[in-house]
């Protein structure tokens, strides 16, 4: 599975999202389940999936789908 | 008397803009003008965390409105009930399509409406609340006491910059504004929350001084690996909105005061205004778990199930607070607006808990099947009838979260039972443990033991 896919199914259960959002262009507090307490859900969720742990700077700084995408690729994960 | 001290500023951290003085006066005085001439009523106001709707609130409030704060993400068929229950003058701050009997504006046709009581400022939802969600009623003393005796606590000065970590419709939220315009200070309006970029930009550039949350925003905090020697500026931390652990309390205070900094510990209800107790930050440490004394003009005292107050340190009962800054009662119509003051500044809380011999309270539990759910009252019995569709419920609560176990569901249904939870209150759905349950412990009377169901969490 690409390391898209498997972001996106990570977005999924971590936000309950339904079908409809188009999460590959999901950014930060664009719908209510993306607000603080989901966000510190979400990145959980994609250090359990992962394998990784974000910095402070990187979760405060993961403002989008996409960014968590290049993120997660400048920590070689999912490859 | 006026909320709004000459001296105080807002910053919009949006547009860098600061509005002070003469200029932030007059913006606020141009709203109370158009607020002036609308029908008897009260105000509607969808806030945000947002310069209008700042500017709205004390426009209000300069006009002597009385005006309800409602969270702008809120159902539009919770706020259409709203509208018909209490009939408001104009809903401010929305640009949906308006309800029957409200021009485009959101300004209500009918020119015959119900006065609210003169002594009525802001009314605040109930959080948790929902089948009939009501209004607490706060007097304009009642807030401006609460405001001076945060003030004077904490110890704000006019050189203080306190960022908006905390919605307007939330009593804390609310009470960080008023707390620091009453002084003069500076509140900074920042509205992406503390998990984001933005916030903690704007905490640097602005010089914010103090952090306002609730237990979540802590956990949050601990996660992120807070820092206080990155924020030079940030010195003071203040914590309501329910019970923190006594570890992330002691944790936090060490590194606020490894910094030359303070943090403080409070506690306090919607229907006060809503502080009652606050610790003084040199007293923390020892007196870890405690909610604090009474705010100055305040007082606690303890009662049994009878109503009799209960002498002595140590002993456990209701606690009831007693003080200027206490509700002048509930609304849950039109008609309830007119009401005067129904509660001759007595608070029966529903929080169970006692007095050390110093005067400081700590809270052991409810009375009430209440929960919390990231620092929002929950009614229990509420969350079980939402649910009730997926099957019979329980539910207690497990610090700033809630359990409800589910009989006979599978862990898809838990999920959906989570989801809907989430839905219908608007909290995140992490804040809802819905879990697999194979009957439920009962009592001798019959009914559901949630005393041995809360030792499972």
């Amino acid at each position: 599975m690409s390391l898209n896919d498997r972001l996106r199914g990570v977005f999924v259960d971590a936000l309950q999202l339904d079908d409809s959002v188009d999460v590959e262009n999901l950014k930060y507090r664009d719908i209510e389940a993306w607000d603080s307490v989901g966000h510190m859900a979400l990145v959980a969720s994609i250090e359990d999936e992962f394998d990784v742990q974000f910095e402070t700077e990187q979760v405060i700084d993961m403002s989008s789908f996409k960014v968590a995408v290049d993120m997660l690729r400048g920590l070689g994960a999912g490859e | 008397m006026t909320l709004l001290h000459a001296q105080a500023r807002l910053r919009d951290a949006a547009t860098g803009e600061l509005l002070g003085g003469a200029e932030l006066a007059s913006r606020v005085s141009e709203v109370a003008k158009a607020l002036a001439d609308l029908p008897p009523g009260v105000l509607f106001l969808r806030t945000g965390l947002d310069l209008p709707s700042v500017l709205r609130y004390l426009g209000a409030l300069e006009a002597g409105r009385a005006v309800a704060l409602l969270d702008a993400a809120q159902d539009r068929d919770v706020l259409d009930d709203l509208v018909e229950r209490f009939r408001p003058a104009a809903v401010l701050g929305i640009e949906e399509e308006p309800p029957a009997g409200y021009s485009a504006e959101w300004v209500r046709e009918d020119a015959e409406g119900v006065a609210p009581h003169p002594d009525l400022a802001v009314l605040l939802p109930t959080s948790g609340s929902t089948g009939n969600p009501k209004f607490v009623r706060l007097s304009r003393s009642a807030l401006l006491a609460n405001a001076d005796a945060i003030a004077e606590v904490l110890g704000i000065t006019a050189d203080e910059v306190a960022p908006t970590s905390l919605p307007l419709h939330y009593s804390y939220g609310m009470s960080v504004l008023n707390s620091h315009l009453r002084v003069g200070a500076t509140v900074l309006i920042e509205g992406s929350g503390v998990v984001a970029r933005p916030f903690w930009d704007a905490v640097t550039q602005y010089g914010a001084t103090s952090l306002a949350g609730v237990p979540y925003h802590y956990e949050m905090l601990r996660r992120l690996r807070f820092d206080p020697a990155k924020y030079p500026t940030l010195r003071t931390l203040t914590q309501a909105g329910g019970k923190l652990r006594t570890e992330l309390v002691t944790e936090f205070n060490d590194k606020m005061r490894a910094v030359g900094g303070q943090m403080f510990v409070m506690y306090g209800q919607t229907e006060a205004a809503p502080r009652m107790a606050t610790v003084p930050s040199d007293r923390l440490a020892d007196k870890i778990g405690s909610a604090g004394p009474a705010l100055p003009g305040g007082q606690f005292s303890i009662r049994d199930e009878d109503g009799n107050e209960l002498a002595g340190a140590g002993v456990v009962g209701e606690v009831v607070y007693r003080g200027p800054n206490v509700m002048m009662g509930y609304a849950e119509s039109e008609a309830e607006l007119a009401l005067g003051d129904e509660t001759g500044g007595a608070l029966i809380t529903g929080d169970l808990g006692y007095l050390d011999e110093d005067g400081f309270l700590y809270i052991t539990g409810r009375l009430k099947r209440i929960g919390k759910v990231f620092g929002n009252r929950v009614s229990l019995d509420d969350l079980e009838q939402i649910v009730k569709g997926f099957g019979a419920a329980a539910a207690v609560p497990a610090g700033d979260k809630v359990v409800v176990w589910l009989d006979g569901a599978d862990k898809d249904t838990c999920k959906q039972a989570a989801k809907l939870l989430s839905e219908t209150l608007h909290m995140h759905v992490t804040g809802f443990d819905v879990r697999q349950a194979d009957g439920f412990p009962q009592l001798a009377s019959g009914k559901i033991d949630y005393r041995s169901l809360e030792a499972r969490v």
